[in-house]
């Protein structure tokens, strides 16, 4: 059973790893993979999300499936399906002593945190996304693990090509070109906080080291939710009377799941990964369908789970009283995707998987860190001196699994306002300086162009005359996707920058009188 | 003239005396070799693509067995074929196939494009159909720009896309398109598209740049696509009003004297384009129309 679980856990690591990758532009209007199909499948997600949302995206229906099939086979998903899960096996397997630090009962934590998010998500806070184990790896892929890799790959390189020595480069170009045609990002990515996000990863991979699969026993909300779920699943696990109580399947029992307890065992900690099974000498462990119930009660502690729900309520207003919740009061930079709902609504659905950072064209989406508050802790949003939101480009919208950012069709993306361009006149070369630039002009995409131009005649420090084209902003046709801020030659401080004022998707945070 | 070039020579000259035939074949090259632009019109892009080459003395004239080929079109932004911001997808295939059939070795076909290089290869058609020809399409890699000498009057030295420097043949295909500072897009500024670095700071000296980039990079031969302008709102438009079809191709081997024609497809002349005016004073070419032999064909 072990091989079969492991081959099942690989398949599904590498489906997993594949639609990574592909989550990526090959110049086309439709990605045409189902990069988001993981998360779709995620009962969690659609649960917070109803809760606060009252509605999810359609897609997350499949996750019914889930809970079908954890209603029928228990943990099955944690044991055989789960990417996070199998990584944490696999970095679990450099520990070799098996030596339980954690104390037995710490198992309970996750469901504290499972009581803490599923309560503020009743009031309408959405936190599932920082610890759902779907949403944190793809976080943690996207924004630091895939640029880490693509780094260090292309240093190596980069390194080999300097060397100049003709036949090392032919064979080192070679591997590279398939590199790039295979596994490799179509160009380097770099996104904020890739170290701090980085560490967390890494930090929750460690601990397998600590204990394996730290993670999965104590922590992971979905483990939480599932295992509730498993307490009435109908595959149950049961010990014969052969059993002399070596308490050899505790020494293997991936979820600490107290095996070697006849029966005071904890179903809900079981995985089933029929290590148990497997090893024991007397094969008295069984799985079967229809068997009877011999598990523990599954003791949280009344007191304990009542806190961490009111925990979960008090963080709602604690996080909610910053100036953002100000009627009036946006925050300039916070320009978030084409497409993202409006501010409130868009936080209520926003698990942070960063989905959508992965496949922007040009980068420019970028974790948020404090900007939309701590509730909005690593959403998107774009930096347009970084990267600028590609006119003709859908790609967010099409990867957001729950449609915190709407899927549009490109006719409408090509409408909708972002926010708008305004010129700093202290900087821009021919108003301050007398010097011909044209560049936001140029690249400004909307068919009428946003940006036009007053002639203007200026001196220079000798007395010469120059007539120049200064650029003006028409804030009707603006959409504020930010390439002109990408490409204005001045760097550093651009000359001419976008702020979200006058995005489409909220009512208050308008300029113009309409 | 080394002693091998003078036996051939002299061998080749016999051949003509004695066959009156092929003295008239190479009296016609010698003819059209004075042909200093050729206008073909007409409804089909690859078949007025053809006459024209094929006007200019054929194909095998500019392009050899074993050549490595760069083809440099425009495709420097996320647009379709019919909004007329990139060369016309079946004008750069046309000249890949031509140059495939005059035993090209290799063909290079690549632009440093302003919007996601992706999106532009895609979305221009340049990509589907020129690889179908088998060109090599390749995103431009940012190990190959190297600085070059230029010693120009505003650009002193530029990294330059070392593909381009190191090719047998180049040859130029841009589309005539509206500038806002240029006031046209046409062949000499489509060699921006193989400038490295921070070359959106060359606006601030464009047209004395543009001439500059002529000292050295020579194409082979240019082809500019006019088949639709792009009369507002370029150099990216958007806009199918501001696209007028012109069913033209203008090929020349002066640059100068391409975009010099190119500007009358505007109601424009050359020498209202600064760079124009600044490569016919720098010698690059001749802006003067009325001293170019121009031959006008329909196909």
């Amino acid at each position: 059973m072990q091989n079969l679980r492991r081959i099942s856990q690989g398949i599904f690591l590498v489906i997993f790893l594949f639609l990574f990758v592909q989550t990526e532009s090959k110049g086309n209007d439709i990605l045409g993979y189902p990069a988001k199909i993981f998360l779709d499948f995620d009962p969690l997600i659609l649960t917070t999300t109803v809760l606060s949302a009252h509605t999810a995206a359609k897609a997350f229906y499949l996750s019914l499936i889930m809970i079908v099939a954890t209603l029928l086979l228990g943990r099955v998903f944690c044991g055989w399906i789960c990417p996070l899960g199998t990584l944490n096996n696999m970095v679990g397997s450099l520990k070799k002593k098996r030596l339980d630090r954690a104390p037995k009962d710490w198992y309970r934590v996750k469901y504290y945190i499972l009581a803490f998010i599923l309560a503020s998500s009743v009031f309408s806070l959405q936190l599932v996304g920082i610890m759902d184990p779907l949403s944190l790896l793809i976080r943690s892929l996207s924004v630091s693990v895939y640029p880490l890799f693509n780094y260090g790959v292309r240093a190596f390189f980069d390194t080999v090509y300097n060397l100049n020595s003709k036949g090392v480069v032919d064979i080192s170009e070679f591997i590279y070109s398939l590199l790039k045609k295979s596994v490799l990002s179509f160009q380097q990515p770099f996104y904020n906080q890739a170290a701090f996000i980085g560490a967390l990863f890494f930090l929750v991979l460690g601990l397998n080291l600590v204990e394996k699969r730290f993670w999965c026993k104590y922590l992971c909300p979905l483990g939480a939710f599932l295992g509730i779920l498993s307490r009435f699943s109908l595959l149950k696990r049961s010990v014969s009377e052969g059993c002399t109580s070596c308490g050899a399947c505790a020494t293997v029992c991936q979820g600490n799941a107290s095996p070697d307890k006849r029966d005071d065992w904890r179903d809900t900690e079981c995985l089933y990964c029929w290590n148990c099974d497997d090893i024991c000498p007397q094969n008295a462990v069984s799985f079967g369908f229809a068997q009877k119930k011999s598990a523990a009660a599954m003791d949280l502690g009344r007191r304990r789970v009542v806190t961490s729900m009111l925990s979960g309520v008090i963080a709602v207003p604690l996080m909610r009283s910053i100036p953002l919740s100000k009627s009036g009061f946006s925050q300039p930079k916070l320009i978030r995707p084409p497409g993202s709902l409006e501010e409130r609504e868009f936080l209520k659905r926003c698990v942070k998987c960063g989905e959508c950072m992965k496949v922007c064209i040009t980068n420019g989406l970028q974790p948020t860190l404090l900007e939309a508050g701590l509730e909005g802790i690593w959403s998107p949003v774009l930096i347009p001196r970084i990267g600028y939101c590609e006119f003709r480009c859908t790609l967010c919208g099409q990867v957001c699994p729950t449609g915190a950012i709407k899927r549009l069709e490109l006719k409408d993306k090509m409408k909708v306002k972002i926010g708008l361009a305004m010129i700093d006149k202290g900087r821009c070369l021919p108003y301050a300086h007398a010097t011909p630039c044209i560049v936001c002009e140029e690249v400004c995409p909307t068919p009428k162009k946003a940006i036009w131009f007053e002639e203007a005649k200026a001196k220079d420090r000798e007395g010469k005359e120059h007539v120049l084209k200064q650029p003006r902003v028409d804030l009707e046709l603006c959409i504020g996707c930010g390439i002109c801020e990408t490409k204005c030659p001045v760097l550093g401080q651009p000359a001419i920058y976008v702020t979200s004022v006058g995005e489409s998707r909220s009512k208050e945070n308008q300029l113009l009188l309409s | 003239m080394d002693r091998r070039e003078f036996l051939k020579r002299a061998a080749l000259t016999g051949i003509g005396i004695s066959l009156p035939g092929l003295g008239t074949v190479i009296h016609q090259l010698e003819a059209s070799e004075k042909i200093d632009l050729v206008v073909a019109r007409g409804d089909s892009p690859s078949k007025i693509t053809n006459a024209a080459v094929e006007a200019m003395g054929g194909i095998r004239r500019f392009i050899s067995r074993g050549d490595v080929v760069v083809i440099k079109p425009n495709m420097g932004w996320d647009r379709l074929p019919e909004q007329a911001a990139n060369t016309n997808p079946e004008v750069v295939a046309t000249m890949v196939r031509l140059c495939f059939e005059a035993g090209a070795k290799k063909i290079k076909v690549f632009d440093r494009p302003v919007n996601d290089p992706r999106r532009c290869y895609v979305q221009s058609g340049i990509a589907n159909a020129v690889k179908a020809l088998g060109a090599e399409l390749e995103y431009m890699d940012e190990r190959k720009f190297r600085d070059m000498s230029i010693k120009g009057e505003a650009l002193k030295s530029w990294p330059l896309y070392t593909e381009v420097l190191e090719a047998d043949k180049v040859i130029n295909i841009p589309i005539a398109k509206h500038h806002s500072l240029a006031k046209l897009t046409l062949a000499m500024k489509n060699w921006m598209g193989v400038m490295g670095g921070s070359r959106r700071q060359i606006h601030q000296k464009l047209d004395e740049s543009l001439a500059d980039l002529g000292l050295v990079i020579k194409p082979t031969l240019t082809v500019l696509d006019a088949v639709r302008i792009l009369t507002a709102n370029g150099p990216q438009g958007g806009d199918l009003k501001d696209v007028k079809k012109t069913d033209t191709v203008i090929v020349g081997i002066d640059q100068v004297a391409v975009d010099s024609f190119g500007a009358t497809l505007f109601g424009m002349k050359g020498s209202d384009l600064g760079y124009v005016r600044a490569g016919d004073k720098m010698g690059l070419g001749t802006m003067d129309l009325s001293k170019l032999k121009i031959k006008r064909i329909t196909a």
